[in-house]
């Protein structure tokens, strides 16, 4: 596998700590007027979000760090540690679909 | 009966023309009947009252969609209202100046088929001289930063080189790459003697893209769609009959599917006369086929209703000759028959028929 291909799967070596995740080309996120809920937009779906996901998504400008995007979730979200590992994987698994890199 | 839930999703099939003349092209056998094009302002209209109706990706196809002047035009419309725009093209007649005013004009996303991984069997199966520029064209949009879909339509002549097929499309840059099985309907139907795989064939085609999805996970993503014929249970077609898509074809007839203007009796409402809210929600066309009270056995009874919707309309139509049929495809249809048949038969003519653009056959640089 080459250098790229190794770092968008984030296999580079600071994966979590300096990664400034932001939306994908072509990815939206925008609330549906249908129920108010907010989805994520990308060719093939609209990925219905609830808060949480939402909140996180919102935060994905390019300029946060994972980290701080958890930091300022705390305050609304409750448990750090969880809220830690929760945005992590969730943005771990959305990465993975490339919709968010 | 309740309203339905609202549509998500329009297929706008903005002209039937076409430069290429794919064998495997699922639009009506007879377009020469429908060459009347709605006007650009009636295309805004009904972006505008899909959206408003609960629509939120909007899929430009056709024919070839780039045909249409007012494209960029249409494109601002759509985005106007907030529609997700994909574009779904052949690539023929786009340049970097074009491309470039879609995008400025609210282009989300393009998908782009390609016939084959090399330029002797694409451009066999498309009729006339198109890898090529396909090529050059996939990697312009690449270099502009679109995200982009590579869409392959496999089938008996080019499924061996599902592999090369995509690390084709990962080397282009693509962020996904769909391989979809021909769906028979159209022209496709006409060709399903020299199109169908064998058994063996799709299987190992399908290992290998299974594999290729593993190891490019996080690179590419990889999306087989399976041939229905083979499979033994049917397709959840349109993901149900009227239950989150609107089709308008070039003439401006509303449909719940790209092939419903193949089954013979249904009348379908003009978006020049009605608005998308009345045709969604009272057309009997729309109510044709929703929910479960059309379904005769098996399916009416099978649990797995649910899930496949009694498989494809036109399907049950073409192949059972009753739209309320369970589709053929499904191994409980009585029709089922006549799937199995259609696995081994052979081709009535040696040469497939390709699919008739604007002028006819004559019109293609054939090889």
């Amino acid at each position: 596998m080459d250098a790229a291909a190794m770092e968008r799967r984030g296999m580079n070596s600071d994966a979590g700590g300096a990664w400034r995740p932001r939306l994908a080309a072509g990815v939206r996120i925008r609330v549906d007027p249908a129920d108010g809920r907010e989805r994520l937009l990308f060719p093939e779906a609209a990925l219905e979000l609830n808060e949480t996901a939402a909140a996180i998504i919102r935060l994905c400008d390019g300029r946060r760090a994972l980290a701080e995007i958890v930091r300022e979730l705390a305050g609304q979200f409750g448990d750090a540690t969880a809220l830690a590992r929760e945005t992590e994987e969730f943005l771990a698994a959305m990465r993975e679909r490339r919709l968010v890199e | 009966m309740n309203p339905p839930p609202p549509p998500r999703s329009l297929v706008a099939e903005l002209t039937y023309r076409c430069p290429l003349g794919c064998l495997y092209c699922s639009n009506p056998v007879e377009l020469a009947k429908s060459r009347a094009e709605l006007s650009t302002a009636d295309w805004s209209r009904a972006f505008a009252q899909a959206a408003a109706l609960g629509v939120m990706q909007l899929h430009l196809t056709g024919g070839e969609p780039l045909l249409r002047d007012d494209l960029t035009e249409l494109a601002a419309a759509a985005r106007a209202c907030d529609l997700y725009i994909n574009l779904i093209t052949s690539g023929a007649g786009l340049n970097e100046a074009r491309l470039d005013a879609l995008r400025a004009a609210g282009l989300d996303h393009v998908q782009l088929s390609l016939q084959d991984a090399g330029e002797a069997g694409a451009d066999y199966v498309a009729g006339v001289r198109t890898h090529r520029r396909k090529i050059a064209t996939a990697r312009m949009i690449a270099r502009l930063k679109i995200p982009l879909t590579l869409n392959f339509v496999v089938h008996r002549l080019n499924l061996d080189r599902v592999g090369a097929m995509i690390d084709l499309a990962a080397e282009l840059g693509a962020r996904r790459v769909e391989l979809a099985s021909a769906q028979f309907h159209g022209w496709a139907l006409l060709n399903r003697a020299h199109l169908m795989p064998a058994r063996e064939q799709n299987d190992r085609a399908e290992e290998i893209v299974r594999a290729a999805a593993e190891r490019l996970r996080g690179v590419i993503e990889v999306v087989f769609v399976r041939n229905d014929y083979l499979a033994g249970r049917p397709k959840p077609c349109m993901g149900g009959w009227g239950r989150g898509t609107i089709v308008i074809d070039p003439a401006g007839r509303a449909m719940p599917c790209q092939a419903a203007a193949s089954i013979r009796g249904l009348e379908f409402p003009d978006v020049r006369s009605a608005t998308l809210e009345e045709i969604w929600r009272d057309s009997p066309v729309f109510n044709a086929f929703r929910g479960y009270d059309w379904m005769k056995e098996p399916c009416r009874s099978c649990p797995e209703r649910e899930r496949d919707f009694g498989g494809c309309r036109c399907q049950a139509f073409a192949l059972a000759g009753d739209a309320t049929a369970t589709d053929p495809a499904c191994a409980l249809s009585p029709h089922h028959r006549t799937v199995l048949a259609a696995r081994t038969e052979s081709p009535a003519s040696s040469e497939p028929i390709y699919r008739a653009a604007e002028g006819g056959r004559a019109a293609f640089s054939r090889q």
